[in-house]
């Protein structure tokens, strides 16, 4: 190979070489932060952390990650707040078709179901979303609809998503489900989960750098949705 | 897959008031498989203090004879039984001794000093020590275990209260981790005693 040059700094060879160059782009991004639902008798409590971040850098203190989408039903969403905003949009804009079509609030089963069916519907390149759907069944009881990324979904008492997910689930079973231990209590009262929710957020926040800030608090109940904002460590 | 949970374990420990508990899963799997049910991770290093291991379990076992013998060897010079304290510097120097090639474990220690003071601490595979006031966690299940002890625990608990603050920690933290549970024992120090018991948890 020779090389010659014409001034300083020019180099031209005179037999080049191509070299394939691969362009990638992800398309994802964790913005974190940590949410949970309980359920109860009469009552549904969705929580969420309202920290947005992006690697270690922080991106907002207060993005609100829950929804109202009706006085039924709460919907909140973690993971890639893109794709969380799109399918909060899609949800908001079929509820109102809905209303007109059939005269009537979709209900939260129905909603649960949609979600369902519009999560799958990008089976091949999914919303990167955890969801977590919170609020009153038609006989008036606490319900929790949990998502995975496409869809799965399934009806529980009590469950948390996020990045502190597994630091807060183990606790959830334990004081919500009872496990590991003798007791005879069924049923808590609405004062007793946000006490527990509250402690939930102050411990995630200790040990998870993604959670904290503020936590905003919806509970629903047959009165309607009602918001509670508190403060979490800002560190 | 990653080696340091190619065995799967958990190991929690608490200080209390004027005590220290510590406690273990039982599981030994290989990956999915679970292979034994009786494989503790706790073992006594003085009549005061004990040394959990979870990780690889062939490091394990190899981990806990040699410190058995750097404290046996540690009694027979001083002529005495080695401090908590010193004892979290044996074992950090002994894991960086090995940085390039790790042992892959994550150690956590607690015991009473000669004043009879709580000591607990943690050190990671290569021996960088963490000097918890409250509480230190390590296994396949560090997360839920840092989640339920951040939640439970509060300072000044009895050794009553506190075995059962540890024990309601480790059982509930192990039931959302696939590779550890299996059973669990709890190991409460006091001055005037050791109680280790054996919990009834899933076995699953």
């Amino acid at each position: 190979m020779s090389v010659f040059s014409t001034y300083p700094g020019q180099v031209i060879v005179d037999n080049p070489v191509s070299v394939p160059i691969e362009h990638r782009f992800d398309p994802y991004v964790d913005n974190g932060g940590t949410l949970l639902s309980i359920s109860g008798e009469d009552f549904c409590v969705v929580a969420a952390d309202t920290r947005q971040s992006e690697g270690y850098s922080i991106n907002s203190r207060y993005v609100p990650k829950s929804v109202k989408l009706s006085n039924k039903t709460v919907i909140s969403m973690g993971g890639c707040y893109a794709d969380c905003l799109t399918l909060t949009k899609k949800i908001q804009q079929s509820m109102e078709w809905y209303q007109h079509a059939h005269g009537k609030t979709m209900s939260t089963a129905a909603v649960a179901q949609m979600l369902s069916i519009m999560l799958y519907q990008k089976r091949f390149f999914p919303f990167y979303s955890w969801c977590i759907l919170g609020g009153l069944d038609e006989e008036g009881k606490g319900a929790v609809y949990t998502y995975d990324p496409v869809g799965s979904y399934e009806r529980e008492s009590c469950r948390c998503a996020g990045s502190a997910s597994s630091l807060i689930q183990p606790f959830l079973d334990n004081q919500i489900g009872f496990k590991n231990q003798e007791s005879n209590k069924t049923k808590l009262s609405l004062d007793q989960v946000l006490r527990i929710t509250k402690d939930s957020f102050t411990s995630a926040t200790e040990r998870d750098i993604y959670t904290g800030d503020y936590l905003e608090i919806f509970v629903i109940t047959s009165k309607g949705v009602e918001v509670q904002k508190m403060d979490l460590k800002k560190d | 897959m990653s080696i340091m949970e190619y065995n799967g374990g958990a190991v929690v420990a608490m200080v209390g008031k004027n005590c220290v508990a510590i406690a273990c899963d039982k599981r030994l799997g290989v990956q999915a498989m679970t292979i034994s049910t009786e494989f503790k991770k706790t073992f006594q290093a003085t009549p005061k203090t004990y040394i959990g291991l979870p990780g690889l379990a062939t490091d394990v076992q190899t981990l806990a004879e040699k410190f058995r013998f750097k404290v046996n060897m540690y009694r027979l010079k001083e002529e005495r039984e080695i401090e908590p304290r010193a004892l979290a510097h044996l074992v950090s120097s002994t894991l960086y001794e090995r940085r390039f090639g790790p042992w892959f474990v994550e150690p956590v220690i607690a015991g009473l000093d000669k004043e009879n003071r709580p000591f607990i601490c943690s050190t990671d595979l290569i021996g960088c020590i963490n000097f918890a006031k409250d509480f230190v966690v390590s296994g396949t299940t560090s997360n839920q275990l840092y989640g339920m002890c951040e939640s439970l625990w509060e300072p000044d608990l009895e050794p009553e209260d506190l075995f059962e603050t540890i024990s309601q920690s480790l059982m509930n933290a192990v039931d959302r981790d696939c590779l550890s549970g299996w059973g669990a024992e709890v190991t409460v120090i006091t001055p005037e005693k050791i109680i280790t018991r054996t919990l009834r948890s899933r076995q699953d």
